[in-house]
């Protein structure tokens, strides 16, 4: 309040001084105590003032921005990157958007820590709010998403809604749990997700643009769809159980494999060995008949005397070989009791009576 | 005094007047102008500076853009007797600032009033619907031939209809059932969504423990399916191996009978020439066998002694 009182005084000093310029300080007024003229006061105030009004007058926008100008609310341009003029004392007003910056919403998990360094490090908290959701199945999944957007028209954006980021937050969730909805588990877990990205990025763009916001997506990027964390090992030990299926056929198709081309190999093994007996058989069968033949001719010509040749000649290689010979006569007793058989065989005496 | 003072004091005076005589209306915002309680002339829509009756005319500012609402989270039953979770959440706008200003005073008082609306709206909605109905769209297209056989039988029981009204129907419902009651308050509802469904959290549990026993049987049919597919391929390889084999022995044998045959014709050839002879002289060959082992017993008549006897003539 008192503040208020000099400011005034001052002024009404400042307003006197340039009144009455050039004459002696008026007959009354106020006689001022210190050595600071009134009008070097005044001065010092206007100064201030039109310094104020200088700065104020000047904004820079940065390139990845626009800046939306006001003037007394309402909007009367678009500025681009770049030092500006504005009215001052509140008469423009500036309000900047980044248009070029890419943003993003995570949707189930958050991006901890992005420094340009380092990986990006994601927090562990799960928000299972968020990423739970219900398939056509009836069955839960959680579905982690990213939503890119730029602010395609900041005027839209500022004006068109108000809190047009929450509304695309609220938008996409809806839309997502809308298509993710629309399809059985499988799919979303499998060959679905590029056809549900980007139908989730067209039915939020057309929201948004009914919505008039100026919000432009640039994706949709879906990042872990995975079954709920109870289930997880569940859907884990079907994949073992399909590995272990294939497993099994690579075993069998393998000893079968190995067993096949082996026997393949004994059978024309024993098919090779009959051929070798047949040749030789026959061979041999050639050889023998020739042999026969030949000698057989020879016999025909003089049969008495070859067939006694042959006879002794055959006995006469024989004999040297043969262990014991013993010449026995119809007529006489039995050699036997006379012998010292080397070996005891009783039957011996059968072959004799049987003589 | 100065004579300056009065002059000035007016001045001050006077852009106090002004100052409280101008208003702006900012892009966001529509106004109404009040006076003593009472709104007077039109609602302000246009942006920027305007007057009005200093001190006895207030302006009542109100938001122009579209406004969100998010529902409360509420638990519903489905007509299926499922307990599901539901999250709505709604855009509006203020069409008319005038009945907005008479029927619910201001932001706070509209909020509490779309809470009734919309919340008892979801509510007669969800509860008379299938869960299948909300969670699925119109649009709706599973080719269940195209499935295979682990997902239908995962499926099981699980119908695969078309919803006959699907999501945004019901959303389109509880629209034009809300909007029913929103001109009287001077709001324009421009749509109503369904953010999040989901299971209250027992039948969350208890849908998972399905989703487990069914991936489980899967797992488990799967390997007994390696177990049969294993059982077919050795039962192929060893039908395989035997018709191998049993071909070859098959082969040999004949290979080995035609031989023998061979052989045969030819011994009966040549040996039929003079049998006598073959038998003489295969006996002879027999000899060439006999060994020390032998004990060879010759009769004194016999043909190798008749010599040792008598060298005479007979």
């Amino acid at each position: 309040m008192s503040q208020a009182r000099d400011l005034i005084e001052q002024l009404m000093n400042a307003a006197g001084a340039t009144n009455g310029s050039g004459q002696p300080r008026g007959r009354s007024g106020v006689r001022r105590p210190s050595g600071l003229p009134g009008g070097a006061l005044a001065i010092v105030v206007a100064m201030a003032i039109v310094a104020w009004a200088a700065l104020s007058s000047f904004y820079t926008v940065q390139p990845e921005e626009r800046a939306v100008v006001k003037r007394f609310g309402s909007v009367i341009g678009i500025t681009d990157p770049g030092l500006h003029f504005k009215f001052p004392f509140g008469i423009d007003e500036v309000q900047r958007v980044a248009t070029e910056r890419v943003l993003k919403q995570e949707f189930g998990f958050r991006t901890e820590d992005a420094s340009a360094l380092q990986r990006t490090r994601f927090s562990d908290e799960d928000f299972p709010g968020e990423s739970l959701m219900l398939t056509g199945d009836l069955n839960i999944i959680q579905v982690e998403w990213v939503v890119q957007y730029r602010i395609g028209d900041p005027i839209r954006f500022l004006y068109g809604m108000r809190d047009p980021t929450g509304t695309l937050r609220d938008l996409s969730e809806s839309v997502m749990r809308r298509v993710v909805g629309n399809r059985i588990g499988s799919d979303v877990l499998t060959v679905g997700r590029v056809d549900i990205a980007n139908t989730a990025r067209d039915e939020i763009q057309a929201a948004m643009d009914r919505y008039d916001n100026g919000i432009r997506i640039i994706t949709v990027e879906l990042q872990d769809v995975v079954p709920p964390p109870r289930v997880q090992p569940a859907f884990n030990e079907v994949n073992e159980a399909r590995q272990e299926l294939e497993r099994m056929i690579n075993e069998a198709t393998m000893q079968a494999n190995q067993a096949i081309p082996r026997a393949r190999g004994t059978a024309n093994r024993i098919i090779s060995e009959a051929e070798g007996y047949a040749t030789e058989r026959v061979n041999r069968a050639f050889g023998e008949t020739a042999r026969f033949t030949s000698v057989l001719a020879e016999y025909q010509n003089v049969p008495e005397v070859t067939r006694s040749r042959l006879y002794l000649e055959t006995l006469n290689e024989a004999l040297p070989r043969i262990g014991r010979v013993l010449v026995v006569q119809d007529d006489q007793i039995s050699p036997l009791p006379l012998l010292n058989l080397p070996d005891q065989q009783p039957r011996a005496q059968n072959l004799e009576a049987s003589r | 005094m100065n004579k300056l003072t009065l002059p000035i004091a007016a001045l001050i005076v006077a852009a106090f007047v002004a100052y409280n005589a101008a208003f702006v209306i900012d892009q966001a915002e529509q106004g109404i102008l009040v006076q003593f309680g009472e709104p007077i002339g039109d609602v302000i829509t246009e942006p920027g500076l305007h007057w009005r009756v200093p001190f006895i005319q207030e302006v009542r500012r109100f938001d122009n853009r579209l406004l969100a609402w998010d529902g409360a989270v509420s638990q519903i039953p489905t007509l299926g007797r499922e307990f599901i979770v539901v999250d709505t959440t709604a855009r509006w706008r203020i069409s008319d600032p005038l009945q907005f200003l008479r029927s619910v005073r201001d932001e706070v008082g509209a909020r509490t009033r779309l809470d009734d609306i919309l919340d008892s709206v979801a509510r007669d909605i969800v509860s008379g619907t299938e869960l299948e109905e909300i969670v699925r769209s119109a649009d709706w297209q599973v080719d269940v031939d195209g499935l295979d056989e682990e997902e239908l039988s995962a499926l099981g029981a699980a119908n695969l209809e078309r919803p006959t009204k699907g999501r945004e129907q019901l959303e389109q419902e509880m629209l034009v059932s809300a909007s029913r009651l929103m001109p009287e308050l001077g709001i324009d509802l421009v749509d109503v969504r369904i953010k999040r469904i989901n299971y209250i959290d027992s039948v969350r549990e208890q849908v998972e423990s399905r989703m487990i026993s069914e991936r489980q049987s899967i797992a488990a049919r799967f390997r007994s399916e390696g177990q049969g597919r294993s059982q077919e391929i050795l039962g192929d390889m060893e039908r395989e191996l035997r018709r191998i084999t049993s071909e070859a022995e098959r082969r040999a044998q004949e290979i080995i009978g035609e031989a023998d045959a061979e052989a045969t014709r030819i011994y009966g050839e040549a040996y039929g020439a003079d049998p006598e002879f073959y038998n003489f002289s295969r006996t002879l060959e027999s000899y060439d066998s006999l060994g020390e082992n032998t004990t060879l017993m010759i009769r004194a008549e016999s043909e190798f002694f008749r010599y040792l006897e008598s060298t005479t003539r007979p």
